[in-house]
């Protein structure tokens, strides 16, 4: 609420100024999908829904000066009932040619495609691979610095971002402390690689859960307990991508490892390889997702003095959150216009632990942008 | 069948492309700026913003069914006009940057960058009149 009056005061505090240009842009996905019977994945299940990714955003821009724009992005998603929120809500101070800094609330630059998560549009997929971009939380309430620059035929791009991140729904709550990011794009002609580096203090808290560890506390050395638990635990994410972009055809893939050491979760790494054609206004593509947690329970030397039955209980709830899964998708996107993007795709997941969750799902979308 | 007839349609598009059109970058007649394809490419997609003199950059696009868009933005920038547009999209919903202005053809991107030492644009070659100056672009 807070922020929707301060942007409301940008926007007008802009608007009185002799020069003021406020710009109104927006973006829409909408995005139907079922699985084949009895799957579900990513939300959708063998009923046809709209809503799962579907969502409307309009973003208001206006420059406050010469060096300083203020941005908001309202954000309505179908999985929220189209309830619509701030999302964003940043000033950016324009430095220099090279540099900008922006303060508020923004997204995190943890992948390759972070920036334009939602906009269908400014990609090949559907969705960007849900093994790699499903996180707990995409932005960072905090600062940010943008530096681009070239070093003879490299283009460069450094961002450093830091500040508090917090996402909460129906199933766990995430908060996150001191949070660093720094990333380094370079591209030349065709190809780009990136590397992200990342780490942040954060408390996990998933409410099916918290009796389970409420008893634990009870029974466990407060040194176990305070390594099993997720509480205020400095974690790291690492990100690496590369892309060779030839016009008529790319490849690109980007592989990342979370891990919070002192928590029951295991570290994830995951990984996709996707690659695709320009023919026309076709680009038909193909994109192969690895998600895959560390096999070797943890803390073992200090569980294995403790009763077996409990043994088990714990390595149980490490396990909680393990993935071992496959996913290979076809797709193909059609350039209706130029700001008109029709796409379909079949996704089918193989999970390695659980043969339950093997799914097929089928989604048609269309990305608008004005 | 269907590929076949795809390739074919995009032969006849680069066909028609080289065979008729022929665009020129246009700045004002003052400013005497030479530039590298390179640069035009980075002023264009946003990520040069001065003149090697200093001076600051506008450069104006044609809109995106004026026939000289699409040969500029294959020819000069790389790509179709689609993906110039997903570029955009990109950095104008991250806070990155804003597109270069459109007009509708090239009479009205002659008059805009005549009247402007820091517009750049492009136009059909038959369409250059002594109002604006054309660069050469290596």
């Amino acid at each position: 609420m807070k922020t929707i009056k301060t942007l409301i005061a940008l926007a007008c505090a802009a608007s009185f100024t002799a020069n003021a240009e406020v710009r109104i842009n927006g973006f829409a996905n909408l995005v139907a999908g079922m699985t084949s019977s009895d799957d579900s994945l990513y939300g959708y299940d063998d009923k046809i829904s709209f809503s799962e990714e579907s969502l409307f955003a309009i973003q208001i821009s206006g420059d406050v000066n010469d060096k300083v724009t203020a941005t908001g992005q309202l954000v309505a998603r179908g999985s929220d009932d189209y309830d619509p929120d701030f999302e964003w809500a940043y000033l950016t101070y324009q430095a220099t040619d090279n540099l900008s800094i922006s303060a508020g609330r923004l997204r995190l630059p943890l992948f390759r495609y972070s920036s334009s998560l939602d906009v269908g549009y400014s990609y090949h997929w559907v969705a960007p691979p849900e093994s790699v971009y499903d996180v707990a939380f995409n932005n960072l309430d905090g600062i940010r610095l943008d530096y681009s620059n070239y070093a003879g035929d490299w283009e460069y791009n450094i961002q450093l971002a830091a500040g508090t991140y917090e996402n909460e729904n129906d199933v766990f709550v995430i908060e996150g402390k001191d949070v660093l990011a720094a990333t380094v794009e370079a591209t030349y002609e065709y190809f780009k690689v990136r590397a992200v580096i990342g780490r942040s203090k954060s408390t996990f808290s998933v409410f099916q859960l918290e009796p389970v560890f409420a008893q634990l506390e009870q029974v466990l050395p407060p040194g176990l307990f305070g390594n099993l638990q997720s509480d205020n635990d400095t974690g790291q994410f690492i990100g690496l991508g590369l892309e060779v972009d030839k016009f008529d055809w790319f490849i690109s893939g980007e592989i990342t490892s979370v891990d919070t050491p002192d928590t029951y979760i295991k570290e994830d790494i995951a990984y996709y390889v996707t690659a695709g054609m320009r023919v026309g206004k076709f680009t038909p593509s193909i994109t192969y997702q690895v998600k895959e947690s560390d096999d070797d329970p943890k803390f073992v030397d200090q569980i294995s003095q403790l009763p077996v039955a409990l043994q088990a209980q714990l390595y149980g709830v490490q396990s909680l959150f393990d993935d071992d899964e496959t996913t290979i998708t076809l797709g193909l996107r059609y350039d209706y216009d130029t700001n008109i993007a029709l796409k379909a795709d079949v996704t089918k997941l193989e999970d390695d632990l659980n043969e339950a969750n093997d799914a097929t799902l089928v989604r048609f979308a269309v990305n608008y942008v004005f | 069948m269907l590929a076949k007839h795809f390739v074919l349609s995009l032969a006849l598009t680069f066909f028609s492309v080289s065979s008729f059109a022929d665009v020129v970058v246009i700045v004002h007649p003052s400013n005497s700026a030479t530039l590298s394809a390179k640069n035009v490419q980075r002023i264009f997609l946003g990520k040069e913003k001065k003149f090697p003199d200093g001076k600051e950059t506008i450069p104006v696009n044609q809109i995106s069914d004026a026939a000289p868009r699409g040969t500029f933005d294959s020819n000069v920038l790389g790509r179709s006009t689609t993906q110039v547009s997903a570029y955009w999209s990109k950095l104008v919903f991250t806070g990155k940057g804003i597109p270069p202005k459109e007009v509708d053809n090239d009479s009205a991107m002659i008059e805009i960058v005549a009247n402007n030492p820091n517009a750049i644009g492009y136009i059909d070659s038959s369409a250059v009149n002594s109002s604006v100056k054309v660069i050469p672009v290596n």
